[in-house]
């Protein structure tokens, strides 16, 4: 189906990011560098209650803080907080410490409620204090989604588990926290925002402050990451926006990592318990589970990517006959979760991918031939192969629990599925293409990170004839024709097809206007030469049948474990990947290394930890919520199935969704006891083996 | 933070009377900020020390070697006679959070740093720590708390340096009323074991000037466990110091860190292991006698199973620099 060229010099190889210098040298603009004219700082008073009817907020004393230049209220009027963290008021000043100063000095009225919860399973019980006033934390009885008949399948299978799998919740934690710099001036509004969504944060603010879309601009030069909570310009662009205004001045409002932790999403956690059952020939027959989460006092706060919810896929990607499935949000006095990298699917992965492997075991079976019997897709199956061959699963491969010694060894897989990753219609570009035979692509797309510039740029350099050095990328303007937000790993695989066809377009009109045959590489400046004083520009859109969705992906992690200190260490990760046609393998793999990394957080470190008796996040730093270090990275080997006829995919998604999965599995081969829960921290290894001895009452 | 004035003091006498009232000595500063950003504490006057003249060496002796108390971890970490005289010592210090943080943290920061424990140092909860009416952490997240408290607290030590020295026998030589006093480790943390309200026997104005460490233990070992490879505090930390003469232990002592708000030592543990030829049961009766009256919550219980390891497997290590 694909028109992509069979032969290239550029597309499919290794081309370093164009902008690397300007990263590395710190000469690109990340959000939180930008310093407009004048500006100030600004900050956030949150609530230091998990719950309460907030009466009265004085800003008088604050705004007579030496150097505050304005303070504005999060909401007018008496209004219900419930959670810890939930915006009060904003301050703008021309320090640090004097916004920290004001907002100390803020008076704060407050009826406390002493009735809340934070712990999902206490919320769901029946006595629980309630976060919606008058409404139950969670549905009493879910209903069920069912196919065929799970009560009379699961008599007929020859072996049956039962087991609960455990996911915590996830913090949004990008290296570039949420915020931006706002300028709200009579003549419009300017936001330089942090943000995967430009075209989304100009909607919001827009819509919020009651201006024409079209005075409003948002600019996002470059940002330090965005996994799905940045897409709109959040109550902290408000805030600023407000700020401004009052203040008369550019503000700019970076969240810290400890507001970070509270109020700007993350992924919901689960409890998962699962029975599923297969026949003696080792295929799936019968599964049933049922699900809970939170999402906090709700799902989708500002989640453009979609998701965001607790519901999960089950049973994830594979096909059982019998099945019924039932799940539910419980909501909790904490922050709204939000869409985040590839929701709902990390903690599908992992609960099923565990399953399959208890299954396996109690089987009898190699786990790797139970997935080549129960996965039918053929191109997950082209990528077990592959990967079971280069990862050496078969030489590896030993039962649960056999490896001998202290420090055990194990090796496990896991695949993943993601739905998206195709392109977006309404991805619009300009090219200008000068006389003096440079050109510069516009899109109003934004680069997360990924290399999106560089993308354009191969895409560009393949189709033209020319070196990717030679083409300039602007990306991250609305004043740039509009494309969609980086969400659902859809960038590469909406912006590939557009520039394409503006790359037709450019060549038709070169070839008319100068009537050389062809305007490509060698004659490229001469036909350039012929547009005589007037650049060429050239208007293009996404095209049907040069992209698609539906990556898979499968990955393979060896591990270490210490059985009497609990410490697991990755030894080994191999990430077999297809995401069509391959655009630039470096940036390609860089993606993948992320995704592993942040699988692997998943799996060992991260979790959000919160106090039943106060309410607050007790790990809102990197002390506590714990990341994966340099230390901890394992040799990422990263496989890639190139597909040119599928055309372009995207990949941020699935890249992270089996490594939980797969290192769980290892760590279960290894030691031949399941450890239930993320994430497998040394405690949780030596409960699962029977170390722990019972507490000593308080 | 709330606004300080700043000095910079040049001998110890003007540092201590600079700090009298409510004024703070600054080394490296790494705790010190973090409890002034959090407003964990306040302090009217920041008064630089790392100017006091002499206590950044590192002197040898021949019964003692003193480390002044401006040494910075990463200069333990790579002193090449450290490694040899005092094994265990160089490991605690390579195990001390980032390079970037050893670079600039001081003997003496490392062992009056306040705790860390996360009910402690959030800015919205008020615990007994902070004066307040409960230890949250005892009924509540207490995954990285005490197995072994005096009080109601239990907010666990958690120097790496403290568990090496109480091992070596070292004693801090601190500066109070302005006279010098001697403190082995166990008084050093002492008060911290009966008040909630203390971090260490220091009082305000008190400051440590050196830390003197007999050479006679020859050998010396530090393991610590921990969640991550690295940059990530201990769950437990382990030291033992001995001599070894004709294969039997002489004088051996274990500490234990992050379990105890004070360096764990059992004494009966450190005279049965006296004269013992070490082996794998010998090492396991010890950690028993040191775990014996340990009280684990509900989610710290893990740390008596990974302690127990770590004593085994830091006197086997005495063992195995032969």
């Amino acid at each position: 189906m694909s028109n992509w060229p069979a032969e290239t010099k550029y597309i499919g190889q290794n081309t370093p990011r164009i902008d690397g210098a300007v990263k590395v040298t710190g000469k690109a603009r990340y959000s939180s560098d930008i310093q407009a004219a004048g500006w100030l700082y600004g900050m956030i008073l949150r609530s230091k209650w998990p719950a309460a009817k907030i009466t009265s907020v004085n800003l008088d004393k604050a705004r007579q803080i030496p150097g505050i230049k304005a303070a504005v209220r999060a909401r007018d009027g008496a209004f219900t907080v419930r959670f810890y963290g939930e915006e009060i008021a904003a301050v703008a000043g021309t320090s640090k410490q004097a916004c920290l100063d004001a907002l100390r000095a803020i008076e704060v009225q407050a009826e406390v409620r002493h009735e809340f919860v934070v712990n999902e399973t206490e919320a769901r019980k029946e006595n629980s204090a309630q976060v919606w006033e008058g409404s139950a934390n969670a549905p009493a009885n879910p209903r069920p989604r069912e196919n065929g008949n799970v009560d009379t399948a699961f008599p007929e299978c020859a072996a049956v588990i039962e087991g609960f799998y455990s996911t915590p919740v996830q913090i949004h934690n990008p290296m570039e926290t949420m915020g931006n710099t706002v300028s709200w001036t009579d003549d419009g509004l300017t936001a330089w925002s942090s943000t995967q969504g430009i075209s989304s944060v100009r909607d919001g603010l827009a819509g919020a402050l009651k201006l024409d879309h079209s005075k409003v601009r948002v600019v996002t030069e470059y940002m330090g990451g965005g996994f799905g909570a940045k897409f709109g310009a959040g109550v902290e662009g408000m805030l600023a926006a407000k700020l401004s205004k009052e203040a008369n001045a550019p503000v700019r409002l970076m969240l810290t990592r400890f507001d970070q932790a509270l109020a700007v999403g993350n992924r919901p956690s689960s409890f998962q318990k699962i029975k599923i059952g297969a026949t003696a020939d080792g295929r799936l027959h019968a599964f049933e589970a049922e699900n809970y989460g939170t999402a906090g006092i709700g799902a989708g706060g500002d989640s453009g990517g979609g998701g965001g919810g607790a519901d999960i896929p089950m049973p994830y990607i594979y096909q059982v006959p019998n099945t019924r499935v039932k799940q539910s949000a419980v909501a909790v006095n904490a922050g709204a979760a939000r869409a985040f990298r590839a929701p709902g699917h990390p903690p599908a992965s992992y609960g099923m991918e565990s399953a399959m492997d208890d299954l396996a075991a109690k089987l009898g079976i190699d786990p790797l031939e139970f997935r080549l019997k129960n996965d039918p897709h053929p191109i997950r199956q082209r990528e077990y192969k592959l990967g079971a061959e280069k990862f050496g699963w078969n030489q590896k491969y030993q039962k649960p629990g056999s490896s001998p010694g202290v420090v055990k060894t194990g090796i496990g897989c896991a695949g993943a599925a993601w739905p998206a990753g195709g392109g977006s219609r309404d991805t619009h570009g300009d090219a200008q293409i000068n006389p003096d035979g440079s050109i510069e692509f516009r899109f109003g797309v934004q680069d997360i990170g990924t290399g999106t510039r560089t993308v354009i740029a191969v895409v560009a350099a393949e189709l033209l004839g020319l070196k990717p050095e030679q083409i300039t990328v602007r990306v991250g303007d609305t004043n740039f024709p509009p494309g969609p937000g980086s969400g659902g790993s859809t960038t590469c695989a909406s912006v590939s097809p557009a520039v394409y066809d503006i790359c037709q377009k450019a060549l038709q009109q070169l070839q008319t206007q100068s009537g050389l045959a062809d305007a490509r590489g060698e004659n490229w400046f001469a036909a350039c030469k012929k547009l005589g004083v007037n650049p060429l520009v050239v208007h293009g859109q996404w095209q049907q049948g040069l992209s698609a969705d539906h990556a898979c992906g499968v990955q393979f992690a060896a591990v270490e474990v210490d059985t009497e200190t609990g410490l697991v260490t990755v030894k080994k990760v191999l990430a077999v990947h297809d995401c069509g046609l391959i655009i630039d393998k470096l940036t390609l793999e860089s993606q993948i290394n992320g995704g592993v990394i942040m699988g692997m957080g998943y799996a060992l470190y991260e979790e959000r930890v919160m106090d039943d008796l106060s309410g607050v996040v007790l790990n809102p730093n990197f002390e506590t919520y714990k990341l994966p270090g340099l230390a901890d990275v394992p040799d990422i080997e990263v496989v890639l199935i190139n597909m040119p006829e599928r055309g372009v995919i995207g990949i941020g998604e699935p890249a992270t969704v089996p490594t939980a999965g797969a290192i769980a599995n290892a760590v279960f081969n290894a030691i031949g006891v399941r450890v239930g829960s993320l994430p497998i921290t040394p405690a949780k290894i030596l409960a699962a083996l029977g170390k722990v001895p019972p507490a000593v009452a308080a | 933070m709330k606004a300080f004035q700043y000095a910079t003091a040049h001998s110890a006498d003007s540092a201590r009377e600079l700090v009298a009232g409510k004024g703070a000595y600054l080394a490296g500063g790494n705790d010190l900020l973090g409890l002034l950003k959090e407003y964990l504490i306040s302090a009217d006057l920041l008064v630089n020390i790392k100017s006091l003249p002499g206590l950044n060496k590192i002197e040898h002796g021949r019964k003692f070697w003193t480390i002044g108390s401006l040494v910075t971890v990463a200069q333990i970490e790579d002193d090449a006679d450290i490694k040899k005289t005092f094994p265990g010592l160089h490991e605690a210090a390579a195990e001390v959070a980032s390079q970037q943080i050893r670079n600039v943290a001081t003997v003496g920061g490392n062992l009056a740093q306040h705790s860390r424990c996360w009910y402690f140092r959030h800015r919205d909860t008020v615990c007994l720590k902070k004066d307040g009416d409960l230890c949250y952490a005892r009924n509540g997240e207490n995954r990285y708390h005490s197995l072994f408290t005096g009080n109601t607290c239990i907010s666990p030590v958690v120097s790496s340096l403290a568990t090496i020295f109480a091992s070596l026998e070292a004693t801090a030589i601190v500066l109070r009323d302005g006279k010098e006093t001697r403190m082995s480790m166990a008084e050093l943390y002492q008060r911290a074991w009966e008040n909630p309200l203390a971090h260490n026997s220091l009082s305000n104005g008190d400051l440590i000037l050196r830390v003197e460490i007999p050479t006679a233990r020859t050998r010396s070992a530090y393991l610590q466990a921990s969640d991550k490879h690295a940059f990530d505090w201990a769950l437990v930390s382990c030291a033992a110091a001995a001599e070894i003469v004709d294969g039997k232990l002489k004088s051996p002592r274990v500490a234990l860190g992050s379990i105890s708000p004070v360096p764990h030592q059992v004494e009966a543990a450190n005279q049965f292991l006296d004269g013992k030829v070490l082996d794998e049961a010998t090492a396991t009766q010890a950690a028993d006698l040191i775990l014996k009256d340990a009280k684990p919550l509900e989610h710290n219980a893990y740390k008596v199973p990974l302690a127990h390891a770590l004593i085994r497997r830091t006197l086997l290590k005495l063992k195995g620099e032969a």
